[in-house]
């Protein structure tokens, strides 16, 4: 009788064990060690198709489940993380994967256990950076970012674009919002630079809505991308300036116009300051549909569109937020909403996320342009989302599909009769 | 025997044929897919790794992989998704990893004569989401909806959990494409049509490809059964304070000829017991329940609604007690997820260890069932004294035929392994521990799997066994289609047919 699984035979793509893992790997290796034994023990990899990425790749390599085998198959000595270097870029930081674990979804808050793929993916970036191992994109994106103090949102190869410290504020022009206060509104880079009708469409709805807010002094980038692609050190860094910067101007409360922010801010700041961090975090589109529920600001103004929403990753599948948007466009007057549920739309996504649109654009564009073409069957001529990072690459694909893409704020300021300004592109 | 080395001319070569960026010879690559979701020595896993992934697009690229693999004598592996339970996918001998996730395009919806046609690469659910706004449905339903792909499901010839009401894969798919051992593109189905459902015409070729675990070819495009999406879906469970209650009462279910039936399930007391070890996949119920009886309808409203009824009556026949309506529709909903879990996991003391989950299916005689749960706990519960490597997570038990939801089940024991302690001894140990699983079944005339497939070790070498004489026409089969023994060499014995040299 044969035994099915003695496999006498040599490999002949070269195996030779990696070297031994180093410090950081095996920091890395042990930290991780239990959150990839749940995956890979299981193996479902139910993560699969609503992963945005494996969508259009199709290559089981950038599966979250390979993100957690990886950790496995280094700490059996088979990898080491160069070999996996160029996979752990094939990630929008979604969190669709984590919703859609069956260790998370059915057992996740019992055994506190739920499965983390963002950070580890995260953590396989830095590790990237720390050993001199980071894609060049990513390298070049962060040193113009840390040179500026601000995303190279308008590009990265002419030193001439309006961007940086000197600009950061142009967007607000003849809106005479103060400098500093309780409140600000902390504005992104892309909308800061790039999609300059976003910040003046929320700045002119909370002015109209009475509700008071100032500026930040010096608004360095939040530091989140930084975090996202592994460039840790820089994140705190911007993260340590920013915050100094609201306790020098008496600030207490922040408004994140942008989920990314949103996350960073509520995540990795608490983490990186402790309790030092006490401000409190409000997302723009909560504090709208508060102002509406309250009757401070009145959507008058009926749009004659018919509309789909996109669920910004971060606001659904990352921070649960997916109510306040839906009732938001439901208090647009005029409007027609089809709507698509928030759990099919976990395997939605823009590409935008995660520093993927600069290493990997054709897979953004492609994951934009399978949104779209979702989108389209709908027989809808708008697409709003909430995320203005979303914004960039859902209108390059809106553009190909004959349907517009527009953020929710503006929407509701054009029902609130505000004349926006600004620009929807650079 | 295919033993050829994959050397650079043949990866310039498969370049040649699928491009650049259809080729992968990285380590990550081939790790990444050296497994599937059952057991695995992973004390070994350098021992499955294949030589080359190649990420084909079209039934041409596939067939002159084929044919460039026969050339040189090199094994040739299909994978879909990768999550099958049988090692179908598993390389044995290295060679081309055929990686089908990229042909995943719906090529055709035809509404007229409700067929869809597409890649093997395409899931379940995706497939379903583009098929709802037509109102129709391809009503394959395992419990790995979620990620099973088309090519796996035939590859497999898997179970539908609706199968009572709409079949399993060998009904549902019409017809295939198949790219055969030695490179040539054919169709089968049941004749020569491509949609037709039934024909008299030359041999069944399709089932003979069904099920095949990628030893006769590799599957490149299917069209497949279209059925209207059901307007009503009523699921009931009962609680039982016995198992032979929930046993009699499966069966009474399952012949009463309710037409709307989806599919009877039955959970015995250690799969009970297991539901039990946490609170959120499953509700704790009061400590008399011992089995669960579950059934599902589908079809119309005033179909399903008098169904339920019958459903209803005929579940609390022997003194089930009905789950609730605040329970029973989510539990049904969660059909897909909870299959098994990790950290379910407990050692002897009831300490919570990260195990893998190990399904051994058999399709068993309704008779036998009672005797052959029996005997598979006494079985695991010896290995589970011996070794500190193994946990009992109980069976259950599914109508196992189609639109025929009474004679024979599919049964499963699930098993928890605690893999990250395998050494040899404990892997060996577990292959023993399925051999003696799947020896008990063909005891009591079942069949040792009845839907993940024969080819994991301890069950594969039961299969001469089980096939009895027809072994030899299957042995002939396989020799005649694939005369170099490329596809998927070294899986359920079928290296027996080349015992005089290829």
């Amino acid at each position: 009788m044969t035994t099915a699984d003695h496999t006498e035979r040599k490999n002949t793509v070269d195996l030779a064990m990696p070297k031994p893992l180093d410090e950081v790997e095996q920091a890395f290796v042990d930290k991780w060690h239990e959150n990839a034994y749940g995956c890979f023990s299981s193996g479902h990899k139910f993560c699969r198709e609503v992963c945005p990425v494996t969508q259009v790749t199709r290559n089981e390599n950038h599966t979250p489940t390979a993100f957690h085998a990886n950790v496995v198959a280094m700490e059996k000595g088979h990898l080491n993380i160069e070999d996996v270097a160029d996979d752990y870029v094939h990630c929008t930081q979604c969190g669709a994967c984590e919703l859609r674990c069956p260790n998370t979804l059915m057992v996740g808050d019992f055994y506190r256990a739920r499965t983390e793929t963002v950070k580890v993916v995260r953590a396989a970036r830095a590790m990237l950076v720390d050993k001199g191992l980071d894609r060049e994109k990513w390298k070049q994106w962060n040193r113009l970012t840390d040179e500026l103090k601000n995303e190279p949102v308008l590009g990265v190869d002419d030193g001439s674009q309006p961007n940086g410290q000197a600009y950061v504020r142009n967007w607000a022009e003849g809106l005479d919002i103060p400098i500093g206060g309780e409140t600000i509104m902390f504005v992104d880079c892309e909308a800061a630079f790039y999609r300059t009708s976003l910040p003046r469409a929320i700045a002119q709805i909370l002015q109209k809505a009475g509700y008071e807010f100032g500026l930040m002094n010096e608004q360095w980038c939040c530091g989140g991308p930084a975090a996202e692609m592994g460039y840790v050190e820089q994140s705190m860094r911007f993260a340590r300036h920013n915050i100094d910067d609201w306790r020098a101007s008496g600030v207490k409360r922040i408004i994140a116009i942008e989920p990314h922010d949103y996350v960073h801010f509520t995540e990795d700041y608490p983490a990186y300051f402790g309790d030092e961090f006490d401000f409190e975090v409000i997302q723009i589109v909560d504090l709208v549909a508060e102002l509406i529920r309250q009757g401070r600001l009145k959507l008058t103004v009926p749009i004659d569109r018919v509309v789909t929403y996109h669920d910004p990753c971060r606001l659904n599948k990352r921070k649960g937020i997916h109510e306040a948007p839906r009732e938001i466009l439901r208090a647009i007057p005029g409007l027609t909403f089809k709507d698509v549920d928030r759990v099919t739309q976990w395997a939605y996504c823009s590409g935008g996320g995660g520093g993927l649109p600069i290493e990997k654009p054709e897979i953004t564009a492609e994951i934009s342009r399978r949104r779209l073409e979702k989108a389209a069957e709908l027989e809808v001529d708008t697409l709003v989302s909430a995320c203005v990072w979303s914004e960039r690459p859902l209108s390059a694909a809106g553009e190909e599909a004959g349907i517009e893409v527009k953020d929710l704020m503006e929407m509701v300021a054009e029902s609130a009769g505000i004349e926006i300004g600004g620009r929807t592109r650079a | 025997m295919t033993t050829a080395t994959v050397d650079s001319h043949v990866v310039d070569r498969l370049r040649g044929i699928v491009g650049e960026d259809g080729v992968l010879t990285d380590k990550a690559s081939l790790f990444n897919r050296a497994r599937v979701p059952a057991p695995f020595p992973v004390h070994r896993w350098d021992e499955y790794l294949p030589d080359v992934v190649v990420l084909p697009r079209t039934a041409q690229q596939v067939s002159a992989v084929v044919k460039l693999a026969n050339e040189y004598r090199i094994p040739v592996v299909p994978r879909a998704g990768g999550t099958g339970l049988a090692d179908g996918a598993v390389p044995l001998r290295g060679g081309i990893l055929v990686d089908l996730k990229r042909m995943d395009q719906i090529h055709e919806i035809d509404l007229v004569n409700n067929t869809v046609t597409v890649g093997p690469g395409i899931n379940l659910e995706t497939l379903n989401r583009s098929l709802k706004q037509h109102g129709v449905m391809y009503p394959d339903d395992p419990a790995s909806y979620a990620v099973a792909l088309v090519g796996g499901r035939i590859g497999t010839s898997g179970l539908s959990l609706l199968g009572a009401r709409y079949g399993h894969p060998r009904d549902l798919v019409i017809s295939f494409e198949i790219v055969l051992p030695t490179g040539e593109i054919i169709q089968v189905g049941d004749g020569g049509g491509r949609k037709v459902r039934k024909s008299s015409t030359g041999y069944h070729l399709k089932q003979l490809f069904m099920g095949h675990q990628g030893t006769l070819g590799i599957v490149t495009e299917a069209t497949l059964e279209l059925v209207p999406r059901a307007e009503a879906e009523f699921a009931a469970f009962f609680l039982f304070d016995d198992f032979d209650k929930a046993y009699r009462t499966f069966a009474k279910i399952g012949k009463s000829g309710i037409a709307t039936l989806g599919g009877v399930m039955l959970f015995d007391p250690e799969k009970v017991d297991y539901l039990r070890r946490d609170d959120e996949a499953y509700i704790v119920q009061p400590k008399w329940v011992k089995s669960v009886c579950a059934a599902a309808l589908y079809g119309t409203r005033p179909e399903v609604e008098a169904a339920s009824k019958m459903l209803m009556e005929l579940g609390r026949s022997l003194g089930g007690r009905y789950i609730g309506d605040e329970i029973a529709p989510w539990d049904w909903a969660a059909r897909h997820d909870r299959y098994a879990n990790p950290l379910h996991g407990r050692d002897a003391n009831g300490q919570v260890l990260p195990m893998s989950w190990h399904c051994e299916d058999a399709a068993v005689p309704y008779s036998e069932v009672p005797a052959v749960l029996r005997k598979w706990h006494e079985i695991t519960a010896r290995y589970m004294e011996k070794y500190e490597l193994f946990d009992d997570w109980g069976c259950f038990a599914y109508s196992n035929g189609a639109h025929k939801p009474w004679g024979d089940l599919l049964l499963e024991i699930d098993l928890g392994l605690w893999e990250e302690k395998l050494d040899e001894e404990g892997w060996q140990a577990f292959v023993s521990l399925k051999r003696e699983i799947a020896q008990t079944v063909l005891d009591h005339g079942g069949s040792i799997t009845a839907c993940h497939g024969s080819t994991r070790t301890g069950d594969a070498e039961l299969v001469p066994i089980e096939m009895g004489a027809s072994w030899e026409v299957m042995k002939l089969l396989k020799r005649t289609l694939d005369p170099n023994n490329i596809m998927n060499p070294g899986k359920q014995c079928l290296d027996e047919a080349y015992q005089g040299g290829v």
